[in-house]
């Protein structure tokens, strides 16, 4: 089974995803972005948050998720430090002395990690071994067509400390004055699960794992995907700019196989996804689809597609 | 040194080089057209200025940060001549961008140890 997700979201004055720091200027991401103003192609730079970013996040919540399951996750990763067994330092940590079979590097990191399982890793020594994740994200961009209206502005702030003469020591300012980069857009991302892949070696294809146990797993990852939607906690800076907004558009399909919701950033995306889903099932395809907006609310959305999938006997 | 017509450029992004940031290098060096150079060098010249005023002064009333332990001389700002030159020059020939990024990747045949003519502008 596939799930795949369409999110928009609006967000004003956010810091979701900023990239350095020069001096006391932090910078938000932005990214080039193709948008057609009077017939005519241009480029814009709009503020973005990287697939990165919204991939770490997921993976912090399903830390969370996988051991309140009693699932297995490895120290690395509890820890939300996602080396996923990059070298034998890391690897030794799981699996000792380290086999020499590529299939059985991955079965024991695989059967350690649920982290590693559904977002891949890359073992990279003699033999290396990669497995790719069983999930997608992309950045999160401006809707196109309100794109021209996103912006991404710096503002001023300051740090005061009381100073009398005696503790001021050479050319120390009083006030520390930063700027920080907030964007403020109507954001589209997508996020695609593809359940078939879990607890299944990307070597062979073969489970590595108990049917039971694979259950739990693609379980666990369903509800990571909903608490990171439902509780907003992806992104850097929430302490203090955590976004002014919310969902405000979301569809998720699921399928047979592997299959995309149209990139929310397009106004017509969920038209268009429900035209090509009448495709598929024209092909005798079984698909699932359901829209969040008006008259649903994403929590909404999101639990009817795991009941579906929990009726297929996905879980 | 070789001389062109973008020096002051040529030696900020040489300076962002040294501190191990490639990101405006490689947009200027790998821009299509001109508008991510213009925004680019807009964005350099930005965290440039932030960089270089909260630069330590050392002993000879030069401009430094350090890095890893090393210290990095801090160049000048490139003049508004300078710049508005270089954006008509990329406008009308892309390959400009391409020789100063260039430029900036490689070692200055002359040892700068100032990092540029920082008392100038």
């Amino acid at each position: 089974m596939f799930l795949s997700v369409g999110v928009r979201f609006e967000a004003n004055v956010e810091a979701l995803n900023m990239v350095e720091t020069a001096g006391n200027y932090g910078k938000h991401r932005r990214v080039p972005y193709l948008v057609e103003e009077d017939g005519k192609l241009k480029t814009v730079y709009v503020p973005a948050i990287s697939g990165e970013s919204l991939a770490h996040a997921y993976q912090e919540h399903l830390v969370r998720e996988a051991l309140s399951a009693g699932l297995p996750v490895c120290d690395d990763c509890q820890r939300g430090e996602f080396y996923k067994s990059m070298n034998k330092v890391h690897l030794g940590k799981k699996v000792n002395p380290i086999p020499d079979d590529p299939k059985a590097i991955e079965e024991a990191i695989v059967k350690a990690c649920v982290v590693e399982d559904v977002g891949g890793f890359l073992y990279a020594e003699k033999p290396p071994v990669r497995r790719s994740s069983a999930f997608q994200v992309s950045y999160a961009l401006p809707v196109k067509s309100v794109a021209l209206f996103a912006t991404s502005e710096p503002q001023l702030h300051a740090r005061h400390a009381q100073m009398d003469a005696s503790s001021k020591k050479g050319n120390a300012s009083e006030q520390m004055i930063y700027y920080v980069e907030t964007g403020t857009a109507l954001y589209g991302f997508t996020f695609n699960l593809d359940l078939d892949a879990v607890g299944v070696s990307a070597i062979t294809s073969k489970p590595v794992l108990d049917g039971d146990e694979i259950k739990k797993r693609r379980e666990v990852s369903l509800k990571a995907l909903f608490r990171m939607l439902s509780s907003s906690q992806f992104g850097a800076k929430l302490s203090r700019f955590f976004p002014v907004g919310g969902i405000t558009e979301l569809v998720v399909a699921v399928t047979d196989h592997p299959f995309v919701v149209t990139s929310p950033i397009y106004d017509d995306y969920i038209e268009k996804t429900k035209r090509r889903l009448e495709v598929l099932k024209s092909f005798g395809e079984e698909s699932f689809l359901v829209v969040a907006g008006e008259e649903k609310v994403p929590e909404e959305a999101l639990k009817e597609a795991i009941d579906y999938l929990n009726e297929k006997g996905a879980f | 040194m070789v001389e062109t017509e973008y020096e002051g450029i040529v030696k900020m992004l040489r300076f962002f080089v040294q501190t191990k940031n490639f990101s405006y290098v490689d947009r200027i060096g790998n821009a299509l057209n001109p508008e991510p150079v213009e925004v680019t060098l807009l964005e350099a010249l930005r965290a440039f200025r932030s960089i270089r005023e909260s630069a330590s002064i050392g002993g000879d009333g030069r401009r430094y940060v350090e890095k890893d332990g090393n210290k990095i001389p801090v160049p000048g700002i490139p003049s508004d001549e300078e710049v508005k030159k270089f954006l008509d020059d990329v406008r009308s020939d892309m390959g400009v961008a391409k020789l100063v990024a260039t430029l900036a990747l490689s070692y200055p045949s002359k040892k700068e140890n100032s990092g540029g003519d920082e008392w100038c502008f």
